[in-house]
């Protein structure tokens, strides 16, 4: 992140859940047009960090701003796609895709003319009259993208979008995602496991580790963009992947060892 | 798309489908329970004790509302009742899924009311048929009571549960969408309910049946209740056994109705697990 502006500023946020800490001190900026990778164990509260983001629980220390406004509920222009899909089985795709549009009472013109072009951006044309039953997982998370892109967000938080999805179809996925960044930069904070899709997909990657868990380093992958399959074989990809992995192993290897103690 | 996914049909030795196959038995046990009604009667029973065959014989006139004079006749007795199951249903499904929607989502609805729907639930409502003869007279009004109260409770606890039971995670997506409460309630909740609230319905079909012939009997109103009665009364066995069959019909009807509603309008009903 360097010039331009920033539209998520994380203070000093921490969540309790009762005697539970699940993270604390988080300080981070994200930038207008950027996509940040958020890596780190299962349980170490990327979910919650997210919903924080989105306003949909309060931190329990620090504050979290968006274009410099304090987040206190989902804010307008900030869209989630949930590790769960969270797609509702009665609603058709086309219904599950105006969700948003119609909450926010969009004018009907206006309904009719995105939800067509949305499905079609994430390829589901023809499916429209599809319930999320009658789709395959990749399909339905497509619905999932869908819904939260027909709002047209300034920020996009993705979590772990892909990780019950084949490697193929996750591929496909990525790049597709990619592409429609690239024809519509915003600011997004992707969460996931896999420590290729983050190195991937973000400007920067950051590490949360330990329990409760901060964050532990950010690398700046420096990779160019628009991002093509090409980048995967790049000395570059493979030295900051390497890096992230060794991070992150040194952090299982730990657990592994707390565990023992445990024992 | 459209299509659906079916499940793989394998290929069986026998040449009649499986669908058909149970048809063709449950019309053979009808048969034979049918055959050893009229058997049994015919050996062991006295002569004006019904049996298929003068139930069949009795059917057109019946039909063609020749009743004995000064009695109702047979098809506005069809109507008192049907009209008051059809009334009972929709006061009772529209206030029991409204009232189980309260007290699924708003503690303090569920905390007052709870323990006195189950109650009521548990308690056959027929029982209090005599004490609302006090309160309403004589009169139409009972029988509307006590079929809307049998929809009611059934249904109520129903979408209770059902209103209990949403995945948060729907929630979730709702408020992250800026849904308001209402919003919630009626478009999240209340749908993902709906299997719950079919439940309650088939419960509701059988209870308000039963609330209405109870009260016509009890109460003696017009319709397929007094008239089941009267006709027992007065030896007119198989004419009562013509309305016994209308209620039979009615309630099976009013279920598979309601079976062909949601596979028509509910397609992703039992499908979403
Ligand atoms: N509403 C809640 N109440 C209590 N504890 C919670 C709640 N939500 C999350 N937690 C706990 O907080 C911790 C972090 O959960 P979270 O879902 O954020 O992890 P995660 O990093 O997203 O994990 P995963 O990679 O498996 O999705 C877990 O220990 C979880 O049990
Ligand atoms: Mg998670």
């Amino acid at each position: 992140m360097s010039t331009e502006g920033v539209r998520i500023r994380i203070a000093g946020v921490g969540k309790e859940f009762g005697a539970l800490r699940v993270f604390q001190n988080i300080d981070l900026e994200i930038g207008e047009r950027e996509i940040v990778s958020i890596v780190g164990p299962s349980g170490c509260g990327k979910t919650t960090l997210l919903r924080c983001i989105d306003g949909l629980v309060k931190p329990t220390e620090g504050e979290i701003r968006i274009d410099g406004t304090a987040v206190t509920g989902p804010p307008r222009g900030v869209a989630v796609v949930f590790q769960h899909f969270g797609l509702f089985p009665w609603k058709t795709v086309y219904e599950n895709v105006a969700y948003g549009l119609r909450l926010a009472k969009a004018p009907k013109e206006h309904i009719r003319e995105s939800v067509p072009r949305h499905i079609e951006l994430v390829g589901l044309k023809g499916f429209e009259k599809a319930y999320p039953y009658q789709l395959s997982g990749g399909m339905q998370q497509r619905t999932g993208l869908a819904r939260a892109l027909a709002t047209d967000p300034h920020v996009l938080l993705m979590d772990e979008p892909f990780a019950s999805i084949d490697a193929q179809t996750r591929e496909i996925l990525q790049f597709e995602l990619l592409r429609i960044w690239e024809s519509r930069p915003m600011s997004m904070v992707f969460v996931t496991h896999s420590i290729e899709e983050a190195v991937l997909m973000g400007d920067r990657v950051v590490v949360l580790r330990g329990r409760p868990s901060s964050v532990h380093e950010v690398i700046e992958t420096g990779l160019p963009r628009p991002r093509t399959r090409d980048v995967l074989s790049s000395p570059r990809f493979n030295e900051v992947r390497d890096h992230v992995w060794s991070r992150l192993m040194h952090e299982a290897e730990q657990a592994e060892r707390e565990l023992q103690e445990v024992r | 798309m459209t299509s659906v996914p079916h499940a793989v049909a394998y290929p069986r030795p026998w040449r009649l489908g499986a669908g058909t196959q149970r048809t063709l038995i449950r019309i053979g046990t009808g048969v034979l329970l049918l055959v050893l009604w009229e058997v049994l009667v015919r050996w062991l029973a006295p002569p004006f004790v019904a049996r298929p065959v003068t139930v069949a014989r009795a059917l057109p006139h019946v039909l063609a509302n020749h009743v004995p004079a000064g009695t109702p006749t047979f098809w506005g007795s069809v109507e008192a009742t049907v009209i008051a199951v059809f009334e009972g249903l929709a006061i009772g499904v529209t206030g029991g899924a409204l009232v189980g929607l309260t007290m699924g989502r708003l503690r303090t609805a569920d905390r007052l009311l709870r323990f006195y729907v189950s109650a009521f639930f548990a308690m056959p409502i027929i029982a209090l048929v005599p004490v609302m003869t006090l309160w309403f007279g004589y009169s139409n009004t009972v029988r509307l009571a006590i079929v809307s109260l049998g929809a009611f409770l059934p249904v109520c606890l129903n979408v209770y549960d059902g209103t209990r039971s949403v995945p948060s995670s729907f929630v979730e997506v709702a408020q992250s969408y800026h849904a308001r409460w209402w919003n919630v309630w009626f478009g999240i909740a209340l749908p993902s309910s709906l299997p719950y609230l079919l439940a309650g319905f088939r419960l509701a079909v059988g209870r308000v049946l039963v609330g209405a012939v109870v009260a016509e009997y009890i109460v003696n109103l017009k319709g397929l209740g007094s008239m089941i009665v009267f006709d027992s009364r007065t030896f007119h066995q198989p004419q009562m056994m013509v309305a016994v069959l209308v209620l039979a019909v009615l309630g099976v009807a009013i279920n598979g109705v309601a079976d062909l509603a949601t596979r028509r309008f509910l397609p992703w009903y039992r499908r979403s697990e």
